[in-house]
């Protein structure tokens, strides 16, 4: 397989590749490199990190939410996320599920939870990669029954006779078919079908049977008695499902303009038993997907911009809360999507201000740099903590492990590490300036490279 | 360039000195024409507790269900017999006395989010609250009326939801020459000018090329338009009011500039209220009445405005940590020495007639105040900025 087309599905599919790995590929075909990409993604890893104080309080549930001791527990909870936040950055930095993490990654922002409760959003992210690569109806069901979700759209409090409709609307409107597909009528027969469906204080699911509205429903053109699962069938059945499903996966992994023929034969693809890997590898093998206007050509998103440069020379962050920070200036904090709706993507990234800590961010990183973060405290803050906030030390702790880049990129031509870095795309300009620069240290130059607009593309 | 003079430039970050902006091409200042009139919104952030900010202490439901936190008569600065302000607002209730404060009661919107997050993004964007949209309202104003960045600037170092639009964004900066220097740096300026004569493509690598370009010169814009000018009056020495200060200077030097973004934290006082709101309200009334006053002698105040919001109100009912959870609609203040309103724009809001978790109901829809503030100020068409239609109050 071309060398290019390796360095493109890659940083696609994973998040980038070096020089050793990527010459280990390139006798191979086609077919077997995006064969091989599945094959290291067959295991599951779960992401858990230690929450013994938590574990201790839920084991005396139910406790009272105003009391002293529960605002104490979200406190640890909301400390818990950002340790959750680095390990999540550093799994998809090591892992060798490199599809599956990407997959995990893109399915966040599909389905969409925000909790504060940790163990909640721990078992979230966890369904998330259980199913990245499995069965989509599987995967919607898992979801719906998830406390953070259960949460995070009412469905806690939808029950027969009183229905809450937020978890039927955003189902059919952002998880699986999209404005235009269904009615109104469709959201609220969909919701009595998830009366009842809520969690116990330890997050596990149960259908409260005197919740829940067991009469009979029309629903896109149906009548029956449907559960909630039935009308996840029943939705998945419309062909708008799929196609929606394929856009999403198209604008994210090929490109923002979306092509409607390529669209039209995802979706085919993937409607056939809406098998998630079937639809990946189908794009992955596809010709189209290499070809020129396709590769180079995404923004990436401010944690593939930071888990690419990662990868490429080892860093650790002493404190996850300046990791949290960083997301926040580049406007990506994982755990904590803006709502729903995630966030927009692609060219909504950036903003001159997101731009310059781009820009500035692999010096900062890797050169010891400062940053000035006097960011925005959190909504929860206390007043003490508010204050706090503006005496932030500007200081970044962090480890880095040059040699780890010099063993695989130190003995590489500037030409290649350029190639490794950028791909292809360079502008003219930059190009002929980058050459005027006489280098005797490839670290600065890799520094330079990643300090350049081109090195926001994927 | 050898190693020792690369090490120099690239020390993005650090106090390094740098060359001194050499204008380039790509730099040339922008064309603005933006009308004259200012907008300052600020948010308290967390949820003020607006039934203790203004608080109607002859309530018997306000008196019964704040056992603990109710505010008693000969605390508060009295407005009429049934009500008065929060004893830290004394500089405030000053501004008010002056006739330079409006304020709108039961402010909110249908079926009201207890989210902060959730709620912030319907004040942000104008929403509905079952509608999400990927735009704040300023930011959809960037686009339509001032066409450039520099239209709107939020005074921190993160953008939020409310200052970015599909095609234009606001600027984030607190500090003018920071961020300058941010974009000077000789790597950066070389890069972007090495390319100030290729014609830019409409790909992702042009959109990028012209947004680092544009925040070049951006920030050469503010800086060298505002760094002669320092505000000679008094803030307050904390971060709120550092950022009304310069707020302020920006005006002041005669930056085009139309709407600017601040935001209060620490109002979500679920617990000990007492203490932490009156902090805040004093750090709120100071800094805000400093600024009036310095924009009144610069003789600014004739063509500024400040709406200040809160995300949502808090529960009339305290809860058992002596604090308040999440309410629904709240009040809101509009500042100017332009306002038809001065003083109470209508009632206090009905304690006894409460939503279903017992929290006050809207009276007016915060996007009548948004289109009121389109229409009879920034002179632009609320139907080309909201999505709906949404009825204009008369408000200046």
């Amino acid at each position: 397989m071309e060398k290019a087309h390796i360095h493109h599905l890659y940083r696609r599919a994973s998040f980038g590749i070096g020089p050793e790995r990527l010459s280990g590929l390139q006798e191979l075909e086609r077919p077997l490199v995006v064969a091989e990409l599945f094959k290291s993604s067959r295991t599951v890893e779960k992401l858990t990190i230690p929450t013994p104080d938590i574990d201790n309080h839920l084991a005396t549930m139910p406790m009272d939410r105003k009391s002293k001791k529960f605002k104490e527990l979200v406190k640890k909870s909301r400390k818990k996320h950002v340790v959750y936040n680095r390990s999540w950055i550093n799994k998809m930095t090591n892992t060798q599920q490199e599809l599956r993490e990407r997959m995990t990654l893109f399915w966040a922002n599909h389905f969409v939870m925000r909790s504060r409760n940790i163990l909640f959003s721990q078992s979230f992210n966890n369904t998330l990669r259980t199913h990245a690569l499995g069965n989509f109806k599987d995967f919607v069901v898992a979801i719906a029954q998830e406390p953070g979700m259960l949460d995070y759209l009412n469905n806690q409090q939808n029950k027969k006779g009183a229905p809450n409709e937020n978890f039927a609307r955003e189902l059919m409107e952002l998880f699986t078919l999209g404005l235009g597909n269904y009615s109104e009528t469709d959201i609220k027969e969909a919701a009595r079908a998830f009366t009842g469906w809520r969690h116990d204080p330890l997050g596990n699911f149960k259908i409260a049977k005197k919740h829940h509205d067991d009469g009979q429903k029309s629903f896109l053109g149906n009548t029956g008695n449907f559960s909630g699962e039935e009308i996840i069938q029943l939705i998945l059945n419309q062909p708008a499902c799929a196609r929606f499903i394929a856009t999403k996966v198209y604008r994210h992994f090929v490109n923002d303009i979306v092509n409607e023929e390529h669209i039209e034969a995802i979706a085919k693809v993937f409607s056939k038993d809406y098998d998630i890997s079937t639809m990946m590898r189908f794009i992955f093998n596809s010709d189209w997907f290499y070809t020129s206007e396709n590769i180079g050509s995404k923004i990436k998103s401010p944690i593939d911009l930071l888990v690419g440069l990662m990868r490429v020379v080892p860093f650790s962050w002493e404190k996850p809360q300046q990791l949290k920070y960083i997301e926040r200036l580049l406007g990506q904090v994982l755990l904590e999507p803006p709502n729903v709706a995630g966030w927009p993507e692609g060219r909504s990234w950036i903003d001159a201000n997101t731009m310059m800590v781009r820009l500035k961010l692999p010096s900062v990183l890797l050169k010891n740099g400062e940053i000035a973060f006097d960011v925005k405290g959190e909504f929860e803050d206390s007043f003490e903590a508010f204050s706090k906030k503006n005496n932030f030390s500007r200081k970044l702790a962090i480890t880095t492990k040059w040699e780890v880049f010099e063993a695989e990129y130190g003995n590489l031509s500037d030409e290649e590490l350029r190639f490794y870095m950028l791909g292809s795309s360079i502008e003219t300009g930059t190009k002929k300036f980058l050459e005027t620069l006489e280098l005797e240290n490839k670290q600065d130059f890799c520094i330079q490279l990643m300090s350049l607009p081109e090195y926001q593309l994927c | 360039m050898n190693r020792r003079v690369f090490l120099k430039n690239s020390s993005l970050a650090s106090g390094a000195l740098f060359v001194p902006g050499f204008l380039k091409a790509c730099d040339a200042v922008p064309t603005l024409a933006m009308g004259a009139k200012k907008l300052v919104v600020i948010q308290l952030s967390g949820g003020n507790d607006g039934l203790n900010t203004l608080v109607q202490h002859t309530n018997d439901s306000y008196l019964k269900n704040r056992p603990v936190i109710a505010r008693k008569k000969q605390q508060l600065l009295s407005v009429s017999d049934e009500l008065g302000f929060h004893e830290s607002l004394k500089a405030f209730k000053h501004l008010y006395d002056e006739g330079y404060v409006s304020v709108m009661n039961s402010v909110g919107y249908p079926n009201p989010s207890r989210s902060h997050f959730r709620s912030t993004d319907i004040w942000h964007t104008a929403s509905g609250s079952d509608e999400y949209f990927q735009t704040g309202w300023v930011g959809r104003y960037l686009e339509k009326a001032s066409k450039s960045p520099l239209g709107a600037i939020e005074v921190d170092d993160t953008l939020s939801l409310l200052m970015k639009g599909a095609n234009v964004n606001g600027i984030a900066t607190k500090d003018a020459r920071l961020f300058y220097r941010t974009t000077q740096d000789p790597f950066f300026s070389n890069v972007l000018s090495a390319n100030a004569d290729v014609h830019l493509s409409e790909h992702n690598l042009g959109y990028l090329y012209k947004t680092a370009v544009d925040a070049k010169s951006s920030a050469g814009y503010i800086y060298e338009k505002t760094k002669v000018y320092e505000s000679k009056a008094s803030y307050p020495k904390n971060a709120f009011g550092k950022q009304l200060k310069t707020i302020s200077e920006f005006m002041n030097s005669g930056l085009e500039t139309q709407i600017y973004y601040a935001s209060l934290g620490g109002f979500d006082t679920h617990a000990n209220q007492v203490n932490a709101q009156k902090r805040l309200l004093e750090v709120y009334s100071d800094g805000i009445a400093a600024f009036m006053a310095d924009l009144k002698n610069t003789g600014a105040l004739k063509d500024t405005l400040v709406l200040t919001f809160s995300e949502f109100g808090r529960r009339l009912k305290q809860n058992t940590a002596n604090g308040t959870d999440h309410g629904a609609a709240n009040m809101v203040f509009l500042m100017g020495d332009n306002l038809k309103h001065k003083g109470l724009y209508n009632q206090a809001p009905n304690l006894l007639d409460l939503d279903a978790n017992g929290d006050i109901k809207y009276q007016i829809d915060f996007r009548d105040i948004y289109a009121s503030l389109l229409k009879e100020w920034l002179d632009t068409a609320p139907s080309d900025i909201l999505k709906g239609r949404f009825q204009t109050l008369g408000l200046v």
